[in-house]
């Protein structure tokens, strides 16, 4: 046991120049893929860390006995939001706290996050400042913001306070209605949920194409293993001692990959940290995925090498003649087929129900099936390419797609399946225009209770004349969405070109008109929807980035094993004569032909996949991301394919070849 | 003697600090087998690789029907090692993807050949190789001898002037390399072409015509003999007799088809 393993390290370190090369392309694709994992994992934690922390500006009634009363409100100043969290302590109760506060809020204090208090000090007080009743006791900490910067205000109140008394459940996604609660725990709000969801299918668009590379590295090592294993064999290893062998080398290779990659991911940390979500940017915390995660990855990884290993040595392991012996390959079944096909007709049935994990299972399996039915279209292209050749170079194409549709498709695999997610997205990406024009009007609306809108609509008058705003308020019917007649709407119409400056200074002066209602303008309301939109949009970008990364580089990787695997017969055929560029273009054609089908084929499986989801016909960013993508990968793959080109070079300029 | 094809004058070749090759000469004549034996590292491989082309020698000159090639560019001498000469290596030289016709009809394709015709011209050569019914096996499928033969179809499809052949039975049990060194010496004179084989197996080298003994880069004189009894250095010597005149007629010849007509054997 202990021989054997010192016998793999020898043979990984003395393999020689060019299996050394396989095994740091090996270390590479492996570090590559954990770092995107744990990027992966980092960001489902990370949404979960901020869900934590934003839970308790979500109350929930107490079940017992009630410490204090807490509502919620959204203000706006410039276009960020501001989030108001209004709390009146019934009882002293101790330990009771909000995150981030050293102890309750007593009424007439305002605690505010360091961003709000830096904006308060930077803008006229008369914009923002004042809006704050009672005086500023103390500074929020970072347990109790969603993101660094975070504008929050937790202002303290006497529960007979008339904000803490009027119902808000006009305005639900704004704000919450005064709740008794009897701690700060909170639940997860639903605009993190979303996020939350998102971040979930994001992850899995992107493990699934990481998988399929972490074992085609893993593949990397042992095709080039077999021809020394298979000698083992016939020297007299028993099966179990050469899988014992592949396999430690495997894990050892992969082992360096993933703690290689997990210094990637660290050093990549503070960049990632800087990708703005739902409005901000992240803790360094949230980045550290923890450590059980991390333990995972760099354990689950080595692991899923050496059993790829395993798999793809049972062929050597079976026969002691190895891969001298290549039969005719079993065609590929039909069935594959038949698994996706059925698999894409339970997706509108599937997605009809909007469970999260159901939609993201159904995704996950119809990726999964994009790639078990890849090899078998690899393997019809291969034979029409074979039967229709005429060069020598799509002869050679054809048949090593013929030979061996599986190792074809993992080299475009990353792009085609990157092709379905394109294709996901790509619909599902929403266009600017979802909102409508951007709203004409400067003015602010308020709501109001009708019995005291004329007498309101006065005061309103009055305070925007006292801040030096010339401004005209009108009073409407109820306020659209609610229907409620016991609600009438203030609309302040300001002067034309007023300038966010006046816009500020107008909110200021209505601010506690009416006990815990803000006035908002018809820009505000858009905030958050761009907000997201935005944030899908970063989010696709991510997706796809990932997705090409491993993609080029699982292409990149796959082209130099297919030249390491063939390096003796390549070296032959050179010594004999061939010409090293029918060599290129067989290898560039065995690429393209089955790209071409096969990326076409997965952006229409994805686009299939994102219906549900959408009703309206593809826009125009979908459309161009998708063009973009298609360029990309294309380009990217014959690129990585082009890079191996000196490595055919190396290994068929030695003319005495010898297999090592 | 015969018209001589093939010569090597003052081949030198170094490795860094190692010496494969001392300044050899040697001289292959039309249709004739040539045997080159010695231990391993004496210079043969060296030798072979030199002569055709592979490798440019340091110093010393090349010729090939009265043309010096050893100073033309790599992609003419590519171009050279396709069409006038054929190779045949110990294994690993069939293409494992590509059933035994394909393989064969490879060269033919790479030289413009349509693949209907390349591959008509290709099966004509397994019958009288004791292939028949082999077609259409793939490399993994056939015996070692069998994929011998179908390295020797492959490096004759050409109709080359000159095969070589570095230790083309190394990976065979000694009685199908006497089986597969028999067919390779026929089927190349039979064809007009020259043969210039690396070998070990002393009982391989008497189906040769002559045999060159290497020692440390360096042809022994005593052992340039083969079995007609003709000194090497007569052929060295002989350099006149290669004037650019009288190979082209040869080479016709040797396009015209003469296979061998031995029946085949199981290898
Ligand atoms: N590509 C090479 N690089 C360095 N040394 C080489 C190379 N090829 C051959 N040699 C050296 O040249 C000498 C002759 O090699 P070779 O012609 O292969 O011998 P043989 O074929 O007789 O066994 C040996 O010492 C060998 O180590
Ligand atoms: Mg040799």
């Amino acid at each position: 046991m202990r021989n054997l393993l010192e016998l793999s390290w020898r043979l990984l370190r003395g393999g020689g120049r060019q299996a050394m090369l396989g095994t740091w392309l090996t270390a590479a694709a492996v570090a590559v893929s954990s770092a995107l994992l744990l990027f992966a994992v980092a960001a489902n934690v990370a949404f979960g860390a901020r869900a934590d922390r934003e839970a308790w500006r979500h109350p929930v009634a107490a079940a017992g006995t009630p410490v204090a009363i807490e509502a919620t409100s959204q203000d706006h100043v410039r276009d960020r939001i501001i989030t108001i969290v209004d709390v009146a302590p019934l009882r002293e109760a101790a330990g009771v706290r909000p995150p981030g506060m050293s102890r309750m809020p007593r009424p007439g204090e305002v605690w505010v996050s360091p961003g709000l208090a830096e904006l308060m000090a930077g803008l006229p007080a008369k914009q923002l400042a004042e809006r704050f009743p009672g005086k500023v006791a103390g500074t929020l900490g970072d347990d109790g913001l969603l993101y660094p910067g975070e504008l929050v205000a937790v202002v303290g109140r006497t529960p007979a306070d008339p904000a803490m008394t009027a119902s808000r459940a006009d305005q639900p996604l704004t704000t919450t209605s005064p709740t008794k609660i009897a701690d700060f725990a909170g639940k997860a709000g639903d605009e993190i949920t979303v996020y939350r969801i998102m971040a979930l299918i994001a992850s899995v668009l992107m493990v699934v194409p990481l998988l399929v590379f972490g074992g085609a590295a893993a593949r990397l090592t042992v095709a080039r293993r077999d021809q020394r294993l298979a000698a083992l064999r016939l020297v007299g290893a028993t099966p179990g001692q050469v899988v014992l062998m592949t396999v430690a080398e495997a894990v050892i290779t992969a082992f360096g990959g993933a703690v290689l990659g997990l210094a990637l991911y660290g050093a990549a940390a503070p960049l990632l940290g800087r990708i703005r979500m739902a409005g901000g940017s992240w803790f360094a915390a949230d980045l550290w995925p923890g450590v059980l995660p991390v333990l995972g990855v760099l354990l689950a990884v080595p692991l899923l090498v050496g059993l790829s290993a395993v798999v793809g040595l049972r062929r050597v392991v079976v026969s002691p003649l190895g891969v001298a012996r290549r039969q005719t390959p079993p065609a590929m079944r039909f069935v594959r087929v038949v698994a996706l096909l059925a698999i894409l007709a339970a997706v509108p049935a599937a997605f009809r129900n909007t469970s999260a994990a159901v939609v993201a299972i159904v995704l996950a399996l119809a990726f999964l099936a994009l790639n078990l039915v890849g090899p078998w279209v690899v393997g019809v292209i291969g034979r029409t390419t074979t039967r229709t050749a005429r060069s020598p170079a799509r002869l050679l194409a054809g048949r090593r797609l013929v030979d061996d549709p599986k190792s074809a498709w993992r080299t475009v695999s990353g792009v085609a399946l990157t092709g379905f997610v394109a294709g996901f997205i790509g619909l599902l990406s929403p266009s600017s225009d979802l909102l409508g024009e951007p709203p004409a009007t400067t003015g602010l609306r308020l709501t109001v209770p009708a019995a005291q809108a004329p007498a309101l609509a006065g005061q309103a008058e009055d305070r925007l004349a006292g801040a030096g705003i010339d401004a005209r308020v009108e009073v409407s019917g109820s306020s659209g969405d609610s229907g409620d007649s016991g609600r009438r709407m203030l609309t302040i119409t300001l002067p034309p070109a007023a300038g966010a400056a006046r816009t500020d200074t107008a909110r200021t002066a209505l601010a506690g008109l009416v006990p815990g209602r803000i006035a908002t303008s018809p820009v505000d309301e858009r905030v958050l929807g761009d907000q997201l939109l935005d944030d899908v949009r970063t989010g696709t970008l991510i997706v796809l980035g990932v997705s090409f990364l491993v993609a080029i580089a699982s292409a990149g990787i796959t082209a130099a094993s297919s030249v390491l695997d063939r390096r003796q017969a390549y070296a032959l055929l050179h010594l004999a004569g061939t010409p090293l560029e029918v060599l290129d273009r067989a290898r560039r054609a065995e690429t393209l032909v089955p790209l071409a089908v096969m990326g076409g084929g997965s952006i229409v499986t994805g686009m299939f996949c994102a219906l549900p989801f959408v009703p309206a016909v593809m826009n125009v960013t979908g459309a161009l991301t998708l063009l973009v993508t298609v360029a990309v990968g294309f380009a990217g793959v014959v690129g990585a394919g082009a890079l191996s080109r000196p490595l055919l070079r190396s290994v068929t300029a030695n003319p005495a070849p010898r297999p090592d | 003697m015969s018209e001589i094809v093939l010569s090597g004058r003052r081949l030198a070749k170094r490795f860094g600090p190692a010496v494969a090759l001392a300044g050899v000469d040697v001289a292959i004549g039309r249709a004739e087998a040539l045997a080159i034996m010695g231990p391993s590292g004496s210079g043969k491989s060296t030798l072979l690789h030199c002569l055709a082309g592979v490798m440019k020698p340091d110093s010393g000159e090349v010729h090939l029907l009265g043309q010096r090639i050893d100073t033309v560019r790599e992609r003419e001498r590519s171009a050279l090692r396709r069409t006038k000469f054929g190779f045949v290596f110990q294994f690993g030289q069939l293409l494992p993807e590509l059933p035994a016709e394909e393989n064969v009809a490879l060269p033919l394709m790479l030289g413009g050949t349509a693949r209907a015709r390349a591959v008509r011209e290709a099966r004509e050569w397994f019958g009288p190789l004791g292939l028949g019914g082999m077609e259409g096996r793939r490399p993994g499928e056939l015996s070692g001898g069998q994929a011998q033969r179908v390295a020797i179809a492959r490096a004759l499809v050409t109709r080359p002037a000159v095969i070589f052949a570095d230790e083309p039975t190394g990976a065979l049990d000694q009685a199908t390399g006497h089986e597969i060194m028999r067919i390779l010496v026929e089927a190349t004179k039979h064809n007009g072409a020259s043969l210039v084989v690396v070998t070990h197996d002393p009982e391989v080298a008497r189906w040769c015509d002559r045999v060159a003994e290497v020692r440390d880069g360096m042809i022994l004189p005593g052992h340039a003999v083969g079995r007609d009894g003709m000194g090497l250095s007569r052929h060295v010597e002989g350099r006149e007799g290669m004037g650019s005149s009288g190979h082209a007629g040869g080479r016709e010849q040797g396009r015209t088809r003469v296979l061998p007509g031995f029946e085949g054997s199981d290898a």
